[in-house]
């Protein structure tokens, strides 16, 4: 059953009066349980892509289908509703609360989960299995700065499986880290796709990391220039 | 929503405490000050009030025989040279009548001409002369109801001034000197024949021991007492007097109270008129002095502003009862302490020379007037008060405006990554504004307590005068939450209109 589908999408901003084309037309469909790498050159609009999947922003003309939901055309609220439920971000900066820690990070959807009535020990035993998940129970209380950049990300991660959403969306999810890093990143990434299930949506411009998935989209100029199920692909497990 | 909320703010302030608690101490400084001004107005008001209820505005006194004592009466209380020689000029020393020439104007007895001139033109009397004692120019009524015939009063004039509409309390008075004697102590000092209803209208009273005697023990005529703090200590020391006996007229009385003064700056002294003093029923002083007279009725308005009108009504009414004829004088005197108290010291002297300076002829002032020029004066201090108190909290509030803004600016990746894990944008302007509320709500407590310590401390070191209510209270916290929903608002709208990409990318 395809978890998403887009047809013909297109994204058009205006910088000034100049029409800025970020997407041209862009239909693909991805299975639930697919672990996909979006990769191009920057500006080649995979960014805005992830931005209408994981509905922060809506298209100019197309409809994307979450679940088999038209979710193009959405208020703010139920966009902000679906984004609650249905998809975990991943950032290349973590974008983490400062001065908060790690728990506190992690239980943040759950603030706006189910209309903020989840009970606060049910968010703080929620969010320790997440953390717990990434391997990090024992870094619950340490803020942000007191932790490493991988450890940062592995909180990030914890922070968007919280909700079991069916879609992760990582942008970039490696951009800061160095590559021994990047690896025990992506191998958390399969793992959750093997073990959960989970469709995994991963935007880079390194091929290297871009191989970690099952199948590779490639993006020029606003379009899809190529999408390749990719069956041998990199194992993070095997190279660590 | 609101408990997760406040969670979420609460613990957004908490990341940065030092730009919490300086935006929070901006707040403390306004409420403090609202609190503080408020307490200053009311104050003033209530220490106005106060002194214009205990110099008994609202208060008639109606004595037996008609003499008047200048020195105590005309202009309150005063000897003032300046108004025996505004009188002069009125007072007819001699009287031009056409048909007869010339006359002399005081050696005839004329009704209708007002008192007061007569009483300077009196014969007996040098207009420069002070006494202090009632000169025959100063009992009118000498002739007719002197001061030999001062039983005029009863106890039915007090029921009929009771049936007077308007009038609060009435207290039938009966006065003596007496020996009152404990076991080997004896002390001479005044006795008051009381009524029962005389506690409720000396407002200064207070009875640190026991109470005042019951209807029932003044209807019974018993032989109970109460002791002016001062006669308590002169017979008992220290020792409480509750139940003991005292003799007077060679019959016992019981104690059952002792009263003193709630007024600590006018604390009772030795000839002290009400604490140097002992008070048994009136009946009691009928029965055991086989009398029916009353000295005095002691009588107070409902409403301050109808002391004229009810003393006007109290005097024709006993004109009536007791059948004076018109061109007869009154065989009685009925005095408001209004004017007396003004000038005798029951207001202070500041406040008694702003009512005398703003108001023209004060003689002529009615209470009306009175109350309200001391109004109008508490009211323009309040507002005073206020307008700086407003401008202390204006400020406050944009201490609070920006560093929400200033926060919002900071926060626009929190904002981002809330907005990306469902926060709708709703929920983030209830945070902020939740931060902002909270801010000013509890820079506001903190303020309120800091409005205590303030105005405590301005009665305590300054000696000015505060009043704390409830009401001000409110008013302090609701003005903070104001401030805070109101100076919240804006920069709170400002992090909801943020687009989740833009401030996701913001750097």
């Amino acid at each position: 059953m395809p978890i998403i589908v887009a047809r013909d999408l297109t994204k058009t901003y205006y910088v000034g009066d100049v029409a800025v084309h970020a997407l041209r037309g862009i239909t693909l469909t991805i299975e639930a349980g697919e672990f996909v790498s979006v990769v191009g050159p920057s500006g080649s609009g995979k960014s805005t892509l992830m931005h209408i999947l994981g509905c922060l922003d809506s298209p100019t003309s197309g409809h994307y289908l979450l679940n088999g939901r038209d979710v193009s055309h959405l208020s703010d609220d139920e966009l902000s509703a679906i984004r609650n439920k249905e998809i975990g971000f991943v950032f290349q900066g973590f974008n983490l609360l400062v001065r908060t820690s790690a728990l506190d990070n992690v239980e943040l959807p759950l603030l706006y989960a189910n209309r903020g009535r989840v009970p606060a020990s049910e968010r703080r035993r929620r969010a320790l299995d997440a953390l717990n998940a990434v391997g990090l129970a024992d870094r619950a209380t340490h803020h942000p700065n007191q932790l490493s950049g991988g450890q940062q990300q592995r909180v990030a991660i914890a922070r968007a499986l919280l909700n079991h959403p069916s879609i992760l969306l990582a942008d970039e999810p490696t951009g800061n880290l160095d590559s021994q890093t990047s690896i025990e990143v992506m191998d958390i990434f399969q793992r959750l796709k093997e073990e959960r299930g989970i469709t995994i949506v991963l935007i880079t411009h390194e091929q290297q990391v871009a191989e970690y998935a099952s199948r590779i989209i490639r993006f020029r100029d606003g379009r899809v220039v190529a999408d390749q199920v990719d069956g041998a692909r990199a194992l993070a497990v095997g190279e660590t | 929503m609101t408990r997760t909320s406040l969670f979420v703010a609460w613990r957004a302030l908490g990341r940065n405490k030092l730009q919490t608690l300086l935006t929070m101490l901006g707040m403390t400084m306004g409420v403090a000050a609202v609190m503080t001004m408020i307490a200053l107005g009311s104050g003033a008001q209530t220490a106005i009030e106060d002194q214009v209820r205990a110099a008994g505005m609202n208060l008639i006194v109606v004595k037996a025989g008609n003499y008047k004592v200048k020195t105590e009466d005309d202009f309150g209380g005063v000897v003032d040279h300046q108004a025996d020689a505004r009188l002069k000029p009125r007072a007819p020393l001699v009287s031009y009548d056409g048909a007869r020439g010339f006359s002399r104007a005081y050696a005839v007895w004329n009704p209708d001409r007002p008192a007061r001139v007569r009483l300077v033109v009196h014969p007996e009397d040098d207009p420069m002369e002070k006494h202090d004692h009632p000169t025959a120019s100063q009992r009118l009524g000498d002739t007719e109801a002197g001061l030999g015939a001062a039983a005029t009063l009863t106890s039915a004039d007090a029921a009929a001034i009771r049936r007077i509409p308007g009038v609060q309390y009435v207290a039938e008075g009966i006065h003596e000197n007496a020996h009152v004697a404990a076991g080997a102590k004896r002390w001479f000092t005044r006795l008051h024949g009381g009524d029962v209803q005389l506690p409720e209208i000396r407002r200064a009273w207070s009875f640190p021991r026991g109470r005042f005697f019951s209807e029932r023990e003044q209807r019974s005529a018993s032989q109970m007492m109460v002791l002016g703090s001062i006669v308590a200590r002169k017979l008992f020391g220290d020792g409480d007097p509750i139940g003991r006996d005292v003799k007077l007229w060679n019959q016992t009385f019981r104690v059952v109270g002792v009263v003193t003064s709630t007024n600590v700056l006018t604390a009772p002294a030795v000839g002290d008129d009400q604490f140097d003093a002992v008070y048994v029923p009136f009946t009691t002083v009928h029965r055991l002095l086989n009398l029916t007279k009353l000295n005095d009725i002691t009588i107070t308005a409902a409403s301050t502003g109808e002391v004229t009108r009810i003393a006007k009504q109290v005097a024709d009414q006993l004109r009536a009862r007791h059948r004076i004829a018109e061109s007869a004088p009154d065989d009685f005197t009925v005095v408001t302490q209004a004017r007396q108290a003004l000038a005798k010291g029951g207001m202070r002297p500041e406040v008694a020379r702003a009512v005398v300076g703003n108001v023209e002829g004060l003689e002529k002032v009615t209470l009306e007037q009175l109350a309200k020029t001391l109004e109008r004066a508490s009211r323009t201090m309040t507002a005073l008060l206020a307008s700086i108190a407003a401008v202390a909290l204006l400020v406050g509030g944009i201490g609070i405006m920006n560093i929400m803004l200033l926060s919002v600016t900071e926060r626009t990746r929190e904002i981002g990554v809330r907005r990306a894990v469902g926060a709708r944008a709703h929920d983030v302007l209830v945070q902020f504004l939740v931060e902002a509320m909270l801010l000013s709500l509890v820079g506001g407590i903190a303020g309120v307590a800091l409005g205590f310590v303030a105005a405590g401390s301005m009665s305590q070191l300054l000696r000015w005068s505060t009043s704390i209510s409830a009401a001000g209270v409110a008013l302090s916290f609701g003005s903070a939450a104001a401030v805070g929903l109101f100076f919240g608002w804006y920069p709170a709208r400002q992090a909801a209109r943020l687009h989740p990409i833009d401030s996701l990318r913001y750097e």
